[in-house]
């Protein structure tokens, strides 16, 4: 916490700071003009700050201008973002190899370069701020950014001077700087008042041996930082904005700023707290060395939304810029109990179409608005607490051979895996692992079944990544990280009757539940599989299925969509089987899995049915990719659905299960 | 059990049945057994379609039905062929086809104990839109078109509860049928 005023530097002592905090081989990043821009760029003498450069920002335009101005921290924030050097644009995750049947993976990338961050605003502290919650506090660290945030010492410069774009008031984040700097100039035409921050800082300041600042100096820096709040004011009245946004989700204003927005993500680029990734893997021709690295990415690209089966959960701009808009403002605080807006206005000035967020938002989620249903309830990290994680850093994994697969249908496969990785092993029913081998995608795949040695894995040939696992003959190896995800509560469902409703590749995932419903039968009532399917070629474990409909303690039907003459089995929708029964379906629990208008359509069903909505399970797909939440591809609404799910109750869920394009 | 069909309701086990040409308009070997009205009216109401029927509408309705026995593989109802009856399925499977210019035979559908059929008979053309072939041995109430026509516009009250579920099963059929048309269990690309 900055508290007191600890010395007075001079203008022509700052290369004794810089001296000071390059000591021991750290490196100082600072602001500088490359092509008439300030950047945020490695300095390698305080002649690199911009000294005079002042700004003109609005909607759409930045223009810096060099002046007769003395001061070197004038400048409006700049297209670059810290998250640059503690989260950069890629990093390299792994290096693999695959030598015939073996695989190998090993970490990719260097230690963190010690840095010192010179001229980190207000705003930007709290962006760091937001992404340590993001990416360290969050369930599981990343430990690439843990690694560069440690390294890093941040001297922050209070604002002396405001941009027209700037709206750090209403956000709560500036312009004074309150903490999270281990050093905090004020810069005056003299030179700088000097706070410490942290004991580092402290350090530091101790050894520049500076004379104190007069009362004159702390007065004149106290009213310029003063008169920038007094400038911004308060364009955004932020009280209440999340609950207002969450009920707008069907404003028409979306529609219009669709309109007008080209989806080139610069908003998302240039953001500071933005931290979505995805990962991109490269191989040799022979497909033999790959390596992995995680790049930026963003809910503007179209692919971003994208699963399995060519469908993509956020197909228009207006998907997207909601997503983006609502996240900021009002999902992330579901999520990490903050805003994800620091109101720097990097957003506004580098649109090239000139939308500006806080006018949007007044049009939107106007102060006063009488607010709609809610589409989710209001505080999901309420519920159940997202999933126990085990060790899940990007670069481990745990190898698996494949000791025996089953061709199940012409298109998908069943691999019975050794695992020797013990946390693994203690996967639990409706839980994921990423499943890679070495030059291909690493696709998220459920657990069909759990052995006391290992795991199976049923798989459909979808893309060039299933197809290869597919493809994998026995004595394979294959490199698992995992398992990831809820469960399904299962023990919420002892004492009830139980209907288990599959779909398609969605039973493989409700395999292990009716495995631990049938090792535990005493404790549950009556129990009913329905099965679907596509065609009776699709079906999938069928002769598992058929020894399980002999049993006299379990009801299986099963249906098929489209049929020839020679089936003599039902044919139609899967809630056709359980539409008319004479349940009492208060007693009843239901899981769910199947494709997502499968479920809904079964989950209205059994709503009908009078099964409570709190007490009917599914598991969602969405594009995992990191498992953890911190890559950001699987959002739904307030949800990560890798770790807040992929299991969720329809009540938790409430409108998201049905809405379109979140 | 995989298949599994519902008992056959107490009653339709006596001894009163034989073969011959139900009055439905149905010409098929099917063998009809007798039963009194009441009787009839009580396996109606253990059915979906006649359980909250109005009392004297169910008994109504049951004075023209006939309770027949359908073997295994008999065509009901033929596809663009005059639909002459009306059923309700009472026990078995009945598929509903439709022919597919060099495809073939396609079973769009398959029907459960409760569900109708042959509801064209019903409609002003009366022409068959699916074949309905039984595809085990079924039991089901026949209602002749002509009669059942008749008894609807004569009685307004059986009529809306007639048509009432009539809507309700059609209504059930679309919404299976949409979903169908997504197939939504396709195989397609993926993102990895």
């Amino acid at each position: 916490m900055v508290t007191a005023t600890e010395g007075f530097l001079a203008r022509g002592d700052l290369d004794r700071l810089f001296q000071a905090l390059g000591a021991g081989g750290r490196r100082i990043v600072g602001p500088t003009v490359v092509d008439g821009v300030v950047v945020y760029d490695e300095l390698s003498n305080v002649v690199d700050l911009p000294v005079g450069w002042t700004f003109e920002t609005a909607p759409g335009t930045y223009r810096a201008t060099p002046g007769p101005s003395v001061r070197a921290f004038d400048y409006g924030v700049p297209p670059t973002a810290w998250k640059r050097f503690t989260h950069p644009p890629i990093v390299p995750l792994t290096r693999s190899r695959r030598d015939g049947d073996l695989v190998s993976i090993a970490p990719a990338g260097e230690p963190p370069p010690r840095l010192a961050f010179v001229g980190v605003r207000a705003c930007e502290l709290a962006a760091l701020r937001i992404q340590e919650r993001v990416m360290r506090a969050g369930p599981v660290g990343d430990a690439d950014h843990v690694a560069r945030r440690d390294a890093a010492l941040v001297v922050a410069v209070e604002c002396a001077t405001a941009a027209s774009t700037c709206f750090c008031t209403s956000m709560g984040t500036g312009p004074e700087v309150r903490d999270g700097a281990d050093i905090v100039l004020s810069e005056l035409d003299e030179g700088f008042t000097v706070r410490a921050g942290s004991p580092g800082g402290a350090a530091i300041v101790d050894g520049l041996a500076l004379p104190a600042a007069t009362a004159e100096q702390e007065r004149r820096a106290a009213g310029q930082v003063a008169a920038v709040r007094a400038t911004i004011g308060d364009p955004v009245p932020a009280e209440g904005l999340p609950e207002r946004l969450r009920t707008a989700l069907d404003h028409p204003r979306w529609a219009d700023v669709a309109e007008r927005c080209l989806a080139c993500a610069n908003c998302t680029l240039v953001c500071p707290t933005c931290f979505c990734t995805s990962v991109a893997v490269a191989s040799d021709l022979d497909g033999l060395d790959a390596t992995t690295e995680r790049q930026w990415d963003g809910c503007f690209s179209l692919g971003f939304g994208r699963v399995a089966g060519d469908a993509n959960f956020r197909p228009k701009v207006k998907d997207r810029y909601r997503q983006w808009l609502t996240h900021k403002f009002s999902t992330w605080w579901d999520q990490f109990g903050s805003s994800g807006c620091v109101g720097c206005g990097r957003c506004i000035a580098w649109c090239p179409v000139g939308i500006d967020v806080r006018e949007e938002l007044l049009a939107i989620a106007p102060v006063g608005a009488s607010t709609g249903p809610v589409p989710w309830p209001p505080s999901p990290a309420e519920g159940r607490a997202p999933a126990e994680l085990a060790s899940v850093a990007p670069a481990h994994h745990a190898l698996a051979t494949v000791m025996h697969l089953v061709r199940e249908t012409n298109d998908t496969v069943t691999l019975r895996l050794e695992v020797p990785d013990a946390a693994i092993r203690a996967a639990r029913p409706g839980q994921f692992v990423m499943v890679e081998i070495p030059a291909f995608a690493i696709p998220p795949i459920s657990i069909s079944r759990i052995h006391p040695d290992g795991i199976e894995l049923t798989i459909r040939a979808a893309g060039p990544a299933t197809r290869a696992l597919t493809s994998l003959p026995v004595r394979a190896q294959v490199a698992l990280r995992g398992p990831f995800g809820r469960a399904w509560p299962i023990a919420s469902a002892h004492g009830r009757d139980v209907v288990i409703v599959a779909g398609g590749i969605g039973l493989a995932p409700l395999r292990p539940v009716i495995d631990a419903v049938l090792a535990d039968r005493a404790r549950f009532g009556a129990v009913r599989l329905c099965l679907g399917a596509r065609t009776p070629r699709d079906r999938l474990f069928v002769a598992e299925m058929a020894a399980l409909g002999g049993r006299v303690d379990l009801e299986v039907a099963e249906i098929v969509d489209r049929a020839g003459p020679e089936w003599l089995g039902r044919v139609g929708i899967v809630t056709q089987l359980f539409d008319r029964a004479a349940w009492n379906g208060s007693t009843v629990s239901a899981f769910i899995c199947g494709p997502e208008r499968m479920m809904r359509a079964t989950a209205a069903a059994l709503e009908r049915q009078g099964v409570p909505p709190a007490a009917t399970w599914l598991t969602l797909e969405r594009n995992m990719a990191c498992g953890v939440g911190t890559c950001g591809h699987c959002q739904l609404g307030p949800f990560f659905v890798c770790r807040d799910g992929p299991v969720f109750s329809v009540a938790e869920l409430g409108s998201a299960l049905v809405r379109e394009g979140l | 059990m995989v298949g599994s069909d519902q008992l056959l309701p107490d009653g339709l086990n006596g001894p009163s049945s034989r073969a011959s040409e139900p009055s439905s308009g149905v010409r098929l070997p099917l063998t009809i057994r007798c039963m009194e009205t009441s009787a009839l009216t009580a396996v109606l109401g253990d059915t979906w379609f006649g359980a909250t029927l109005p009392v004297a509408a169910r008994a109504r309705l049951a004075s023209v039905g006939q309770l027949v026995e359908v073997p295994d593989g008999t065509v009901l109802i033929e596809e663009d062929r005059p639909c002459p009856a009306m059923g309700i399925l009472i026990r078995g499977r009945i598929a509903l086809r439709l022919r597919v210019q060099g495809v073939g035979d396609r079973t769009i559908m398959t029907l459960e104990p409760g569900e109708v059929f042959g509801w064209s008979a019903v409609l002003p053309r009366a022409v068959a839109t699916s074949t309905c072939v039984a595809i085990a041995p079924s039991v089901a109430i026949l209602f002749d078109g002509v009669g059942l026509m008749m008894a609807l516009e004569l009685d307004d009250t059986l009529a809306a509860a007639v048509y009432h579920r009539l809507l309700a099963s059609v209504a059930r059929r679309l919404s299976a049928t949409r979903v169908q048309l997504l197939d939504v269990y396709r195989a397609a690309g993926e993102p990895w």
